[in-house]
């Protein structure tokens, strides 16, 4: 998976031309958008969380050896397993391990962006292991045989007519194109997966260290049916997703819903502190947490430290402009948006991804939306930075950069590039050249008149 | 293990000692603690009844029984569920009590109407319920019935999810969740469905057991 320029220009212009798309895109990012505004206005002081918050995370990154080393040091005391990753092939090879000493022939997984990104689906077909995902949107997406198109709602350009479709394939049956029944569909045939299957895996949206415990929240409750039902349940989560105590998680958990879908919280928070006791009626007999750093741990100490601060809400995607129009499969990656455009170079390869800190406007909604106040703009300006530092980027691109940073440099040129530009727009020139429709520009430019006088102090 | 000593030597060539802010405290002020937590929950999609007293509750039970054709009903083994004989108080329903029932809890949670459980706490500003694991505690009873009954006293209201962390003791149950509503999705062209994979109705009959004013300061 990558995101070139060209590939990325080719994808968001398909997404782009897509009206369907469009509306889709506006219609999900509309309401989460509104929905995060009414939840957060209902806190006493969402803005002092906030700040608590992005304290918090920056304290705790900076001094994440010693919170893991203590979060180990309780999951193992509640009985859990924890392994540790390096990389994606590290922790999907633990995965697969663990599922094969368990002759695991079914497996069924909620929600996990740390799973896409190791490819967990791919490794464990490869072993002959059947994965389901359970998540509604996921399930369908995987039916689909596609990648998710958003952090959060994974299916947003599917329409129900599509989805019908897809359910159909599976059960041999026609199946109405209306969302009640496609629901009622989706829990029967997924039910009985849950109750078959011999291992379930997760992710986490965060591990607490006092108490060696994982979080996983849903709305649907496959979440809870994952961690539940079968035997043996592992956890995959990426290593900076540690709170120190359950003060520092209650923070999270009060900012996480909120800030992704409006909800002052999930329908079911799941806390999983190993596994089932020997008091229990039921739950799993063995929980593994798989710890992956997949170059996370790289950017301690780095300017791009902030970046692991991140909760993965998506609030950044319901706001950028790019994401709102090119869609999540442009970026190439599990990880889309104003983050995604972050991570996935740094966590991926910034070869690979070149075309993402280009694809911004620098405007900065996603900086004012996120929950942890991370500065993606600054980011976005780093990669960019070390994009022409390291020649990535095609010729035409530098030389054009360099060109155009000569230009805004050079105050006279520039006044009178833009008074040509002003004079081509009035004398309609210039629609011959460009179809888009362009802003309108000011008769004068400021500093005209502030010289003669026209402007009022 | 080499992996695990690679990540915390990279993680502590730039450790930094940075105290952490102190705890958030809860914002919490409601005139009524009940109705605020009425109120959140039915925001939600849940279902609350108010009851006097425990007998009341009792009561409020029966007509759900009757109102939702409850045939099979399974029951954590735990107070205040478990200080009646439910067996002979509700004759028209099969029980199932854990731990104390014989058969397997899994097929009879699979094919149950309702599942009946207490829970830890129940906190007001999200309408949410906080049901653990433990002895005579089953996770599926309250997760495969379509239809999950709380009965809970008011004792354990709390204003948020602060004041339950912050008065927190002892060890964690194996399993805590903490309940917000049915189970619903909005997957499909984001039109809402409620009941997916957990319950689809979610009741919480609250009864007053004399303790709410030390809450309500």
């Amino acid at each position: 998976m990558s995101a070139t320029i060209k590939q990325f220009r080719k994808k968001a212009k398909d997404t782009i031309e897509d009206n369907r798309l469009q509306i889709a895109l506006e219609d999900a990012t509309g309401r989460f958008r509104e929905a995060r505004v009414i939840a957060l206005n209902a806190l006493k002081d969402a803005e002092g969380l906030r700040d608590q918050f992005k304290k918090i995370r920056a304290a705790t990154i900076a001094n994440l050896a010693e919170y893991l080393e203590t979060f180990e040091r309780n999951a193992i005391k509640a009985g859990a397993k924890v392994h540790w990753a390096r990389n994606d092939h590290e922790a999907s090879r633990i995965v697969v391990g663990i599922a094969q000493s368990h002759n695991v022939n079914l497996v069924v997984k909620s929600k996990s962006m740390t799973t896409e990104e190791i490819r967990l689906n791919h490794a464990l077909t490869a072993a002959g292991i059947t994965p389901v995902e359970t998540d509604l949107g996921e399930w369908i997406v995987q039916l689909a045989d596609e990648s998710p198109s958003h952090i959060i709602a994974p299916a947003i350009h599917k329409t129900k007519e599509q989805v019908a479709v897809l359910f159909e394939k599976v059960l041999s049956k026609p199946v109405p194109a209306d969302i009640p029944a496609l629901t009622v569909e989706a829990r029967g045939i997924l039910r009985e997966r849950f109750l078959a299957a011999e291992m379930g895996i997760s992710g986490a949206n965060l591990g607490v260290a006092e108490t060696g415990s994982i979080v996983i929240v849903t709305n649907e409750g496959n979440g809870r049916m994952v961690t539940s039902l079968p035997p043996v349940h592992v956890v995959v989560m990426g290593i900076e997703k540690i709170a120190p105590t359950w003060d520092e998680a209650a923070v999270w958990l009060a900012l996480l819903a909120r800030n992704a879908t409006g909800q002052p919280l999930s329908i079911y928070t799941n806390i999983i502190t190993g596994p089932a006791q020997s008091i229990d009626p039921d739950g799993p007999q063995e929980v593994h947490i798989v710890l992956l750093d997949n170059n996370r741990s790289k950017y301690l100490g780095t300017e791009y430290e902030e970046v692991l601060s991140c909760i993965r809400c998506g609030a950044c995607l319901n706001v950028c402009p790019v994401y709102r129009e090119a869609g999540g499969h442009a970026y190439g990656s599990p990880y889309s948006g104003p983050i995604g455009a972050v991570i996935s170079p740094l966590l991926f390869g910034l070869k690979s991804y070149a075309a993402l800190p280009q694809a911004s406007s620098l405007c900065g909604a996603c900086l004012d939306v996120c929950p942890v106040r991370i500065d993606l703009p600054r980011m976005l300006l780093t990669l960019r930075r070390d994009e022409r530092e390291g020649g990535i980027l095609p010729i035409f691109y530098r030389l054009t950069e360099r060109w155009a940073g000569w230009v805004l440099s050079q105050q006279k040129i520039y006044e009178r590039l833009a008074g040509l530009v002003r004079w081509l727009k009035a004398t309609k020139i210039i629609q011959l050249f460009i179809k888009a429709r362009l802003p309108e520009l000011a008769g004068r430019s400021f500093r005209e008149m502030w010289e003669r006088g026209d402007v009022e102090e | 293990m080499k992996v695990r000593k690679k990540i915390l030597n990279m993680l502590r060539s730039q450790s930094r000692k940075v105290k952490l802010p102190n705890p958030w405290i809860s914002g919490g002020e409601f005139d009524s603690i009940t109705d605020e937590f009425a109120s959140a929950l039915k925001n939600v999609k849940g279902e609350v009844y108010v009851a006097g007293n425990l007998d009341e509750a009792w009561e409020i039970l029966s007509k759900l029984f009757g109102e939702l054709e409850a045939r099979k009903v399974v029951v954590t083994d735990e107070p205040p569920l478990n200080q009646v004989n439910l067996t002979e108080m509700f004759t028209n329903q099969q029980w199932y009590i854990v731990g104390k029932t014989n058969g397997d809890l899994i097929d009879f949670c699979s094919s149950a109407d309702i599942g009946l459980t207490s829970a830890d706490a129940a906190l007001a500003e999200t309408g949410s319920v906080v049901v653990g694991s433990g002895s005579g505690r089953s996770r599926a009873a309250s997760l495969l019935p379509p239809i999950h009954i709380v009965l809970i006293p008011t004792s354990k209201l709390l204003p948020d999810i602060f004041a339950w962390t912050a008065k927190r003791a002892g060890t964690l149950a194996s399993q805590v969740v903490l309940i917000s509503g049915p189970s619903k999705t909005a997957d499909i062209e984001q039109t809402l469905v409620v009941g997916v994979h957990g319950p689809k109705r979610f009741i919480v009959i609250l009864y007053s057991d004399g303790d709410l004013q030390m809450i309500e300061e």
